[in-house]
């Protein structure tokens, strides 16, 4: 069995999803690398309690300087941890429970060096999701979380300071095996957080290049605004 | 040097060259390619796109810009693979309908099935004349290659009554299915808990998808032992919504689509698996994967499924109205033993659609024509 190799980049996520997430990752990675992006509470921690984390710390934090060149750090930390399979995920995202059988037999196909998954964004609670505008994770189509490491392609990285992806661009141009299992993104839950993200969004993207002013607004449109679906186990 | 072979598709990839979703028709081709590599010739695959070249599974695709198609026909296609394709010493057409209006010298057309009895097809091909137009090209593409390889029986029947001149082309080679992978395994459930019923295809009408979701309400209210699994993909995003929303509202579906390593696992957990088409069929694969897993298949009277179910013996060939679907279920999940023994026969009669038999006679076909 290839080995699978799980990385993220974590900062303050103490009182937030870590531990699950790790918990999680678990059942059916063999290895998780974290970049600690210079947190200030017990994130580093947490990360220590488990067994399959090998973790990086940052002096200081990258995030909102540079989101790339975090990415690209964390991307060579797992490289020198010799990956197979590379699963990009972030500490507030859960893999479908049926992830657990399935990632044996989607490491193992030889026809697609990348797979792709629909991101669902949870809304006030674990049982249901956004589905107005781009929020709509069937019109927002399948992203890749997983690679198979191929040394031979190029580890550039955009030079965007915000959305700048997970992995290297050559990474994100391949064919991918598109799998029915769901990403849960539990970032959204706590509404009280929100407003904050928010304004982030807008300090960071003062011109709207990355994404327009109207999906912004969205981020903190009054209840009556937001059309949300109910989560089910598909197996 | 190796002799090279064109294989000419309309979409393997997309037209964009960025997706792929491997059904049937993907790794039927998928597989030709290995055996026509392992008979020691190089093989190329050409298909619609505008201009880009990619590789899969070892093999090179590349793209020509020609989308056009009248009367169901692809002549810009046809034509400029002619052009392009000149290097190569043999083609094969992979679709019957790109053999028109003309051949390389040493070529192969496959039939994977009638698809004309799908009632959009008459939307398209509806008025007289624009079907004797069809008619009338299918006879040329039918007369260039030296070869006609049909998986089903039908196909040829149908051929033979329309344009009886090419009675001596065709050959009939099966679909196939791995019998080693796809074998029969006990379940992990202890019997006699559910059952099982899977539907193992694209959510797509013709496949009979709408009569098998209206069915299952029925049953899962009748059974409180019944579960139905929909396993596939759906033809765009907004399907696999639908889908979703609709296993949301139900007691006991599910709805998900597995790697292909995954399904022989699939169908070893089913009971009961319906192929139950309403047209635009051959000799599915889905249909044979699952008969060499030893389950009982309730299929549609449809292209070449009455080639491999016999009505009664291994499963049940009937037209896929709600009504008939839900007798011919509830009858082989009321009536295990009946269920074992027709699962049973259909891994019987599924050794005689194994691979190795599939290669042997693909690679005598190829014999025949490309020397």
């Amino acid at each position: 069995m290839p080995k699978l190799t799980a990385m993220m980049t974590v900062k303050n996520e103490g009182n937030r999803y870590l531990k699950r997430c790790l918990e999680a990752l678990e059942k059916y990675v063999d290895e998780i690398v974290v970049l600690d992006d210079a947190s200030t509470d017990e994130t580093p921690e947490i990360c220590l309690k488990f067994p399959l984390v090998k973790l990086y710390r940052n002096e200081s934090s990258m995030f909102l300087v540079d989101e790339s060149k975090l990415r690209e750090k964390l991307w060579h930390y797992t490289i020198e941890n010799k990956p197979e399979w590379i699963l990009a995920i972030d500490a507030d995202e859960l893999m479908e429970e049926s992830g657990i059988k399935e990632f044996p037999y989607l490491i193992k196909q030889k026809d697609f060096n990348a797979i792709s998954f629909r991101l669902f964004d949870c809304w006030e609670s674990e049982e249901y999701y956004r589905t107005d505008g781009i929020w709509n994770p069937w019109l927002r189509g399948f992203s890749i979380y997983g690679v198979k490491y191929q040394p031979q392609l190029a580890d550039h990285w955009p030079s965007l300071k915000f959305h700048c992806g997970r992995f290297p661009l050559a990474y994100r141009k391949l064919l991918s095996y598109e799998t029915t299992l769901r990403i849960k993104h539990l970032g959204w839950i706590d509404s009280n957080l929100n407003k904050a993200k928010y304004e982030r969004c807008l300090r960071q993207d003062p011109n709207f290049e990355y994404m327009s002013k109207e999906h912004y607004e969205s981020i903190i449109y009054p209840p009556e605004k937001i059309k949300l679906e109910k989560w089910v186990e598909l197996l | 040097m190796p002799k090279k072979l064109a294989l000419l598709t309309t979409n393997f990839f997309n037209p964009a060259g960025d997706r792929i979703i491997m059904g049937g028709a993907e790794r039927y081709q998928v597989d030709l390619c290995r055996l026509i590599k392992k008979l020691g010739m190089d093989v190329e695959v050409w298909q619609i796109g505008d201009g880009w070249t990619k590789e899969f599974d070892g093999v090179k695709i590349r793209s020509i810009p020609a989308t056009k198609s009248e009367f169901n026909t692809f002549p810009e296609l046809n034509m400029a693979f002619y052009e392009n394709a000149m290097s190569f010493d043999y083609a094969i057409y992979f679709i019957l309908a790109l053999a028109f209006p003309i051949v390389h010298e040493k070529s192969i057309a496959i039939s994977h099935g009638v698809y004309w009895d799908w009632p959009g097809f008459h939307i398209s091909t509806g008025r007289q004349e624009a079907h004797q137009e069809w008619i009338r090209r299918m006879g040329v593409a039918l007369t260039g290659p030296q070869k006609l390889v049909s998986v089903d029986t039908n196909t040829i029947n149908f051929f033979n009554g329309t344009l009886p001149g090419n009675y001596n082309k065709w050959e009939y080679i099966p679909n196939y299915v791995d019998t080693d992978l796809f074998c029969p395994k006990e379940r992990k459930e202890p019997e006699g808990e559910k059952v099982k019923v899977l539907f193992p295809r694209r959510m797509v009408p013709v496949r009979g998808v709408n009569e098998t979701m209206r069915a299952a309400e029925i049953l899962t209210r009748r059974y409180p032992w019944i579960e139905f699994h929909f396993c596939g993909r759906g033809h765009d995003d907004k399907v696999e919504r639908l889908m979703t929303q609709w296993i949301n509202t139900q007691e006991r579906c599910f709805y998900y689509w597995k790697p292909f390593e995954m399904m022989p696992e699939i169908y070893q957990q089913a009971d009961i698996v319906l192929i139950p088409s309403r047209s635009t069929e051959g000799t599915s694969l889905a249909a044979l994967e699952a008969m060499a897993c030893g389950k009982p298949v309730i299929a549609g009277l449809a292209g070449g499924l009455s080639d491999i179910i016999l009505q009664g013996y291994n499963g049940y060939l009937i037209k896929p109205s709600v009504e008939n679907l839900v007798n011919a279920i509830e009858e082989l999940a009321l009536d295990k033993v009946k269920s074992k023994l027709m699962g049973n026969r259909g891994r019987e009669v599924a050794m005689s659609f194994s691979k190795k038999i599939w290669e042997e006679r693909w690679a005598k076909a190829m014999s025949e024509v490309f020397r």
